[in-house]
């Protein structure tokens, strides 16, 4: 096994357990939805609650309420819940701030000690983000489809592998583009818990700048500044497609991310 | 390779801010030497260190191994180092085989195995130890793996840092003993150092940095001939001091049947003086590298 294959090993070797126990909470998560999904359709409940909602109201309390109307709405609802971002965000912070902690223990200094390029730790970490990424969304989806396939209720309208696909494909982009924001801002740091600090300041910045942009005009001028915007869940949720615009905006951010990640972590005095 | 010069540094400096940690560094290490690195702490010792591995990079000046410069061609550089971290930063659910085997799979080429086990027969590190996790490890455990990592692949350069650092006294002549067979093979040893009698049994010779600046770069042997001596002639009848010392010699304390003097250079002067007296007998005290190390220390020496 080559240095860098044997530095990727070792790394996800340590997230396994965060990851798998991450994405098989999700998977049960996506499984029990399914189950509430069926309660309610079962009992008429989506008629219901889309007769009490007025229009007004549905836009008040965003995508994730209103998508509470259908049973593939609620099946879909993990790939938008707030939790769910949440908690998908802190493990890109985890997984793409790994070389700020390498450079506090002073790990790095054994590591590249050896003859292996600076670059690579950086590579090393841009590959666990996403595989990291891709395996807890894999099993969100793998929760959706065990779920739906063995507890949908007859008759159910299930979502669409297209829509299931597509949200999926949105949230990994959203979280690989916090992931390299991550790595470009703990490729700078010497500490691990001041770029996951900035970064999750950033991420709740950015979430409420989108919030708040759906709702007041003013600050619909600056959302586009926030990712979050870029995660159209409600619109694929009600029959739109992946904009391409979003692809190409958290693909560029990501990118961008990575980039300067390798060009600060090239230039720095690696000192704890 | 035995051409050039094992470590080469060449006018390094390195300011952070108005900290100036290493000024204008010239030091050359040669093949198969065991070159000692001293001075108190934040005299720049593990700066210039981690220039080498290219874990800093200078504000002036280049540093080579093995003729290859360490910032530019750092993979080259670091392709026959060895080294050992004044602190080892590893995590500490890896178990100590983990470890090893993690950073001998960094290297380029592949560890022998016989020569591991021989390393840990040697440092006292079963293989039952390698199976614990290093959170159960000991300061001296994690520092005798801390050395097999850095012998482990037979490098022709060891770098160490403060390696006997949490070692006990059997492990220390343990080490002492690695270090005099790794120059025999050829490879180069740099080694920074608090403990001055280690550095006086193991190095062949001695660079002391102080505030950045190097102070003293000379062998060990060269040193203690250049210090002065203590010098006492015991006569069998009272013995008035000369009016006039040979140069280089100092009275420290003229008793009629016992002199005391301090001595810089040739003692011979000083036994034509004795010669003429009746001296029962004459004691000298070489100075130790710890005695001259530590004027530098305190400044007393320019």
């Amino acid at each position: 096994m080559s240095g860098p294959v044997l530095l990727l090993a070792h790394s996800l070797k340590r997230m396994r357990t965060l990851v798998l126990s991450m994405g098989a909470l999700l998977g049960a998560f996506q499984v029990v939805l399914v189950l509430v999904a069926g309660s309610i359709q079962r009992s008429g409940g989506f008629e219901q609650l889309s007769a009490l909602l007025p229009p007004f109201a549905r836009e008040m309390m965003g995508p994730s309420m209103t998508s509470f109307m259908s049973f593939g709405g609620i099946v879909c609802l993990g790939y938008f819940h707030l939790v769910v971002i949440a908690a998908l965000v802190g493990l890109s912070i985890a997984v793409a701030t790994v070389p700020a902690s390498e450079v506090e223990t002073g790990f790095i200094d054994l590591v590249l000690s050896r003859p292996l390029a600076r670059h690579w730790i950086i590579t090393r970490s841009m590959a666990a983000v996403i595989l990291s990424i891709a395996t807890v969304i894999g099993l969100m989806m793998l929760g959706t489809w065990v779920g739906l396939s063995m507890l949908a209720p007859p008759g159910a309208e299930w979502p669409s592998a297209k829509l299931v696909g597509s949200l999926a494909l949105n949230l990994g982009l959203l979280m690989l583009c916090w992931g390299g924001m991550a790595l470009a801002i703990g490729s700078a740091a010497r500490r691990r818990s001041v770029a996951g600090g900035c970064t999750a300041v950033l991420a709740l910045a950015g979430f409420l700048l989108d919030y708040v942009g759906r709702l007041w005009n003013p600050a619909a001028r600056v959302a586009w500044l926030s990712p979050f915007r870029y995660y159209s869940s409600f619109d694929m949720i009600v029959g739109g497609s992946l904009p391409a615009k979003n692809v190409e905006v958290l693909c560029g951010v990501a990118l961008a991310g990575f980039i300067a990640a390798h060009w600060l972590f090239a230039r720095r005095d690696l000192a704890r | 390779m035995r051409d050039v010069a094992a470590v080469s540094i060449r006018g390094i400096s390195k300011h952070y801010g108005k900290l100036k940690a290493v000024r204008n560094l010239e030091l050359e290490a040669a093949p198969g030497e065991v070159l000692g690195f001293l001075g108190l702490n934040g005299a720049g010792k593990t700066t210039t260190i981690r220039i080498l591995l290219d874990l800093l990079r200078p504000t002036s000046g280049s540093a080579f191994i093995f003729g290859h410069d360490c910032q530019k061609e750092g993979l080259q550089a670091r392709s026959q180092i060895g080294y050992l971290p004044a602190e080892m930063g590893i995590y500490s659910d890896l178990t100590g085989r983990d470890v090893l085997d993690l950073l001998a799979g960094l290297n380029r080429k592949p560890v022998d195995m016989s020569h591991r086990g021989e390393l840990q027969e040697r440092l006292g590190l079963a293989d039952s130890d390698l199976r614990r996790r290093l959170r159960e490890y000991s300061t001296g455990m994690k520092r005798k793996l801390g050395l097999i990592q850095a012998f482990q692949s037979n490098p022709l350069l060891l770098i160490l840092d403060e390696p006997t650092e949490g070692l006990d006294p059997l492990m220390q002549e343990a080490f002492n003993a690695l270090v005099a067979d790794t120059r025999r093979r050829g490879a180069t040893v740099f080694m920074s150092s608090h403990v001055l009698s280690e550095v006086d049994r193991v190095c062949d010779r001695v660079a002391l940095l102080r505030q950045g600046e190097l102070v003293l770069l000379s062998t060990v042997e060269d040193i203690r001939q250049a210090a002065s001596r203590e010098v006492r002639g015991y006569f069998a009848e009272d013995a008035p001091p000369p009016a006039v010392l040979p140069p280089g010699a100092t009275m420290i304390d003229g008793g009629p049947r016992v002199w005391t003097l301090k001595v810089e250079g040739l003692l011979g002067p000083l036994m034509e003086v004795l010669r003429t007296l009746p001296v029962t007998d004459v004691e000298v005290v070489q100075a130790t590298l710890e005695d001259v190390v530590m004027k530098y220390y305190r400044g007393g020496v320019e």
